[in-house]
């Protein structure tokens, strides 16, 4: 199980990416959500790849991951690479590699394979994992056989995938929420305290005015809380 | 940890950007020891002040070897940044050291001087402090300290610049006025210490910018 307790991330002091996000990833999960909605960073955040800015992570000890897009130069051919994986990770070979119909060379530099087998290769690294899979857009390059094939495999796993095609149709969803709404208000307020409130990816001060970013969702509390600091809301749009 | 560091050093291995540091230190060693070199100490101190930058850019060559998306895989295959981190230091220190004993031979077999034991194994400290330093400046202006390459080469050739100017108040210096006075001083095993001191801050940094 994969536990995301009240996470919030932002890049340095850019907007917030994440805000006080609760997950418990126990089965099959498909994150959905547009495009920059953060659903890359809250799947690093559940590998272990990036640190949560604020909030707290349970992960099991075995966590395959597979990025959004796997390196295409890699010089490593996929049988050494999955063997050194293997190793590292003190699991034996799996046989996704041949479920998803691998056809190219495995003794040959990575870097010469096409992108649909470098990504089976990633994949099959993934799977060397016991416990959870974390699966950034798995079927990019995958081909219709291979597709229905990772489906299989995902079967009776416990795993969070984002998946914008609707390959799980049975998996619990869950949909970070897209776009945002941009409030420009006339009086410096309490930055700190904007800042703090549930939903707000930014707070920007510009001379005399501030420009607070929420999600949609959010949008209505936040204004009633700047009206109730003592704000005049300028614009929102 | 022997798994990782093996992957990670067959790696370095496979992408061949170690051989422009090996090739530029078996060139200038050439032509360090083309001649007599001097006292036996003396010798080694050409040698030392080259190891320096050389393990440096070892340490960045093994930092940078795993392109930023493939590291992710190897952190999270691993068990986090701190595992992966402490086997690429130890990767670029193996790597350095294999450097260090190879100076250390060298004039033993080129040098008209004859050597004692004692002096090849000051040499040898000599020049394993020198490798730990050049591997901890390497590693601490390195991704994911650093995430730009330029920005990585301009830290560490200012750091490594920098040094030889500001003679004994370095470890680095401490080597070379050592070796320079054809003397043996406990200070070249503080050069040692705090070379393995910076090699173990440069992982803490790394860990905490990850």
């Amino acid at each position: 199980m994969v536990l995301l307790d009240q996470v919030s991330k932002r890049y340095g002091r850019g907007p917030w990416v994440l805000r006080d996000l609760t997950l418990e990833v126990s089965g099959l999960t498909v994150l959905t959500g547009a495009n920059g909605t953060g659903k890359s960073t809250l799947l690093k955040i559940a590998a272990g790849v990036l640190r949560p800015t604020s909030g707290r992570v349970e992960r099991p000890a075995s966590v395959g991951y597979v990025p959004e897009r796997f390196p295409s130069d890699v010089r490593m051919s996929a049988s050494s690479y999955l063997a050194h994986m293997g190793r590292v990770r003190r699991a034996g070979a799996n046989d996704v590699l041949e479920r998803l119909g691998f056809v190219g060379s495995m003794t040959a530099p990575m870097s010469e394979l096409s992108k649909g087998n470098a990504q089976k290769v990633a994949l099959a690294q993934a799977f060397l994992a016991t416990d959870v899979l974390v699966l950034d857009e798995p079927w990019t390059g995958l081909d219709p056989g291979a597709a229905e094939q990772l489906v299989a495999l995902l079967e009776g796993r416990t795993a969070l995938v984002s998946d914008h095609e609707g390959h799980l149709a049975s998996a619990t969803r869950v949909d970070l929420a897209g776009g945002h709404v941009t409030i420009d208000l006339s009086r410096v307020a309490a930055v700190d305290v904007l800042e703090a409130l549930e939903g707000v990816r930014s707070v920007q001060t510009r001379g005399s005015s501030v420009r607070v970013v929420v999600a949609p969702d959010r949008s209505d509390q936040v204004l009633a809380e700047a009206l109730r600091l003592g704000c005049s809301v300028r614009s929102v749009r | 940890m022997t798994s990782l560091v093996r992957y990670l050093a067959a790696d370095v291995l496979r992408g061949q950007r170690y051989l422009a540091p090996l090739l530029v230190f078996l060139g200038v060693m050439g032509m360090l020891f083309s001649s007599d070199a001097g006292q036996p100490l003396e010798a080694y101190s050409g040698s030392s002040a080259l190891l320096y930058p050389i393990s440096a850019w070892v340490a960045v060559v093994v930092a940078t070897s795993e392109d930023v998306v493939r590291r992710e895989i190897t952190v999270v295959s691993a068990g986090g940044w701190a595992r992966v981190l402490t086997a690429s230091a130890l990767v670029a220190v193996l790597f350095s050291l294999v450097l260090a004993v190879l100076a250390s031979v060298w004039p033993v077999v080129t040098n008209p001087h004859p050597y004692t034991a004692g002096e090849f194994f000051v040499g040898l400290a000599a020049h394993t402090g020198c490798a730990l330093l050049g591997v901890g400046v390497g590693l601490l202006f390195a991704r994911p300290v650093l995430d730009s390459v330029g920005r990585t080469v301009l830290a560490v050739f200012s750091v490594v610049v920098l040094t030889y100017p500001l003679g004994r108040v370095t470890p680095l210096g401490w080597v070379l006025d050592a070796l320079g006075h054809n003397r043996v001083s406990p200070s070249l095993l503080g050069a040692v210490a705090a070379g393995a001191v910076l090699v173990a801050g440069a992982v803490v940094a790394g860990v905490r910018r990850a």
